[in-house]
């Protein structure tokens, strides 16, 4: 029965839904486009490493020390001689591994703890919740990332779990400030009327009116991950296995006396396209989703 | 009166969350961290010096007690000695908490208020060219880590690739131009950093208060701009802004300039904190989590009376 009541409580074909609107938006804005469209690009580069397509000998000496960029080896070979452009390649695919693995979950826990403690706020939960929010907002971040690399000793996603486990709080306190205002609202109350247990209430009412600003923060913590992945790496702390941006940038500290930049340049161009697109198409979405303009 | 009962109920709800942040630390680093016994015993140790080694390092003690003693040692700010350097973490700190903040208060200061000037001439010139021009660049300015602006500036300026006109590492503090050959470098990459963040969040908190009624009541009756900015605009803006600036402050002061310490060679508390990372130098660690946990606490009770001085709505109750 309430089942029922709450499909045909949502919008009927043809009616102007938020998301419909949004996409309408979108494919108006030409730089949202240009960003999507890059972000696609790096996409496709990864896949096709994970793929096994291209970049596979990112690990192999396969030229002389600080190679001039020729046919062969397109930026030039590193000080081992090893090829830089297939690093470059290469670390797209760790990029998207970090940026994806870490933006998914921080966003879910942020999303689902952020959702309960707003649907039951003033209560013990919320207090739990924000209790937990400040405790991890107030640790430094760097000390964060020792911390649990210590204490999962040599793990190599301990990266991973540190950035889960701090970059959560800024969805949770977003949605935990939605959620507050979506409770009020009619819908909420008319499903509490007819016995909808919270638990759906909450996963089938609230959380949905909240996914445009997931979306939003899913892109805005992706950015956050593939940055802080560079700096963590080249402290060390980052990425073990494999190869990234971060440990290029590390390895070109090398270079820089004797003149050799490619590394650099690889790296931080490959890292900036990446991290200007996501904030391009951040901006683009920030606009399309936002129902005050969209009105 | 008011303010000092207020304080006070601050400083207490404090409490749980310097708990929280010193468990979950104490419990990460110390209970999971690093068994150093075997790094400090030589070859072949017998079992009583293996035992009476744990019981120094307090390895042998329960979990609460451990945990017990930490927090002792966060009240009376004694932390004891640094393992690797065997120096007080209390001296250590002091030395280099100073460095840090000479470093990094320019770029402080300097970013934020480039950051206003250029928020203010974008939110001037809303949806024209020059808007869209600096909000572009603060995109563009975002978009580029700062460890990349770090190497590029020190190749720039420090290196005989490019200028040559300043040390690449090192810090002095002597005299005047002595701090200004080893801070400029730094404070550049700094300012750099942060103006796209800072013109962004300045511009967004200014065009609200520009739609304001009252600022359009004013200006029809011809305030000066001058006078409108400051009386009617940044007034009313100040506790996004306070927020903002108050919440930066414990990050700065401790750890905050880790990268930009490490790259520089600059003895500030963020090269301190990075080495005692890398060498799990438990003492100055728990000393770092510990003094930035009291800091936020004590940033969010002045940002809380600061709300008050600026806006007499918000109660102190």
């Amino acid at each position: 029965m309430s089942r029922s009541a709450a499909r045909d409580a949502g919008d009927s074909p043809g009616h102007d839904t938020l998301w419909r609107l949004a996409a309408h938006k979108l494919l108006r804005d030409r730089a949202g486009l240009l960003a999507l469209a890059v972000v696609g690009i790096y996409l496709l580069a990864a896949i096709g490493v994970w793929l096994g397509w291209w970049a596979q000998e990112w690990a192999l000496i396969t030229g002389s020390k600080w190679g001039p960029v020729s046919a062969e080896h397109w930026f030039g070979t590193n000080i081992i001689g090893q090829d830089i452009f297939q690093r470059g390649i290469y670390s797209t695919a760790t990029a998207f591994q970090v940026g994806l693995l870490v933006a998914v979950l921080a966003v879910a826990i942020g999303a689902l703890l952020g959702a309960v403690a707003g649907f039951l706020a003033g209560g013990w939960v919320d207090e739990v919740v924000l209790w937990l929010l400040g405790v991890i907002d107030a640790v430094p971040f760097y000390l964060m990332v020792a911390a649990i690399a210590f204490a999962l000793a040599d793990y190599p996603y301990s990266m991973h779990v540190a950035m889960v486990s701090t970059f959560w709080t800024g969805t949770a306190r977003l949605v935990r400030g939605e959620v507050i205002k979506l409770r009020g609202l009619e819908f909420v109350e008319a499903a509490r009327a007819i016995g909808v247990p919270g638990v759906t209430i909450i996963f089938r009412h609230v959380l949905p009116n909240t996914f445009h600003i997931l979306l939003v923060k899913f892109t805005l913590v992706f950015v956050d991950a593939i940055k802080s992945e560079v700096v963590l790496s080249f402290l060390g702390l980052g990425v073990k296995e494999g190869m990234s941006w971060g440990l290029m940038l590390s390895e070109s500290t090398l270079e820089f006396l004797a003149g050799q930049f490619n590394n650099l340049i690889v790296a931080s161009s490959l890292l900036f396209g990446l991290v200007f697109a996501f904030n391009m198409l951040a901006d683009a979405l920030q606009d399309a989703l936002d129902p005050r303009r969209a009105a | 009166m008011d303010v000092l009962r207020f304080a006070l109920r601050k400083l207490l709800a404090g409490v749980p969350l310097i708990l929280g942040v010193t468990l979950l630390s104490f419990t990460l680093m110390v209970h999971f961290g690093p068994d150093r016994t075997f790094e400090l015993l030589g070859k072949n140790p017998t079992t009583e010096q293996i035992a009476e080694l744990r019981h120094q390092l307090g390895y042998d003690q329960p979990f609460l007690l451990r945990y017990g003693q930490y927090l002792r040692e966060l009240l009376t700010l004694d932390f004891g000695h640094s393992d690797a350097t065997g120096e007080k973490v209390a001296s250590l700190l002091a030395r280099s908490i100073p460095v840090s903040l000479a470093l990094v208060l320019p770029g402080f200061v300097l970013g934020n208020l480039l950051g206003v000037a250029l928020a203010l001439l974008a939110a001037s010139c809303r949806g024209r060219w020059p808007d869209r021009l600096i909000m572009a660049a603060a995109v563009f300015g975002m978009s580029i880590s700062f460890l990349v602006v770090i190497f590029v500036f020190q190749i720039w300026f420090c290196t005989s690739h490019g200028l040559d006109l300043f040390p690449v590492r090192g810090w002095g503090m002597a005299d005047v131009p002595d701090y200004l050959r080893h801070v400029t470098v730094p404070t550049l990459a700094v300012v750099f950093v942060a103006l796209g963040y800072n013109t962004r969040f300045y511009r967004a908190v200014i065009v609200e208060e520009m739609e304001r009624d009252h600022v359009r009541t004013a200006r029809a009756f011809g305030s000066p701009p001058l006078r409108l900015f400051c009386r009617d605009i940044l007034k009313n803006c100040a506790i996004p802004i306070i927020t903002r600036i108050t919440f930066t402050i414990p990050a700065i002061v401790i750890g905050g300039a880790l990268l930009l310490e490490t790259s520089f060679g600059i003895p500030g508390a963020g090269k301190v904190t990075y080495e005692a990372i890398i060498s799990g130098d438990q003492p100055v660690l728990k000393a770092v989590v510990g003094l930035t946990a009291m800091l936020f606490v004590a940033a969010l009770l002045v940002a809380d009376i600061l709300y008050r001085v600026v806006d007499p709505r918000v109660s102190l109750e």
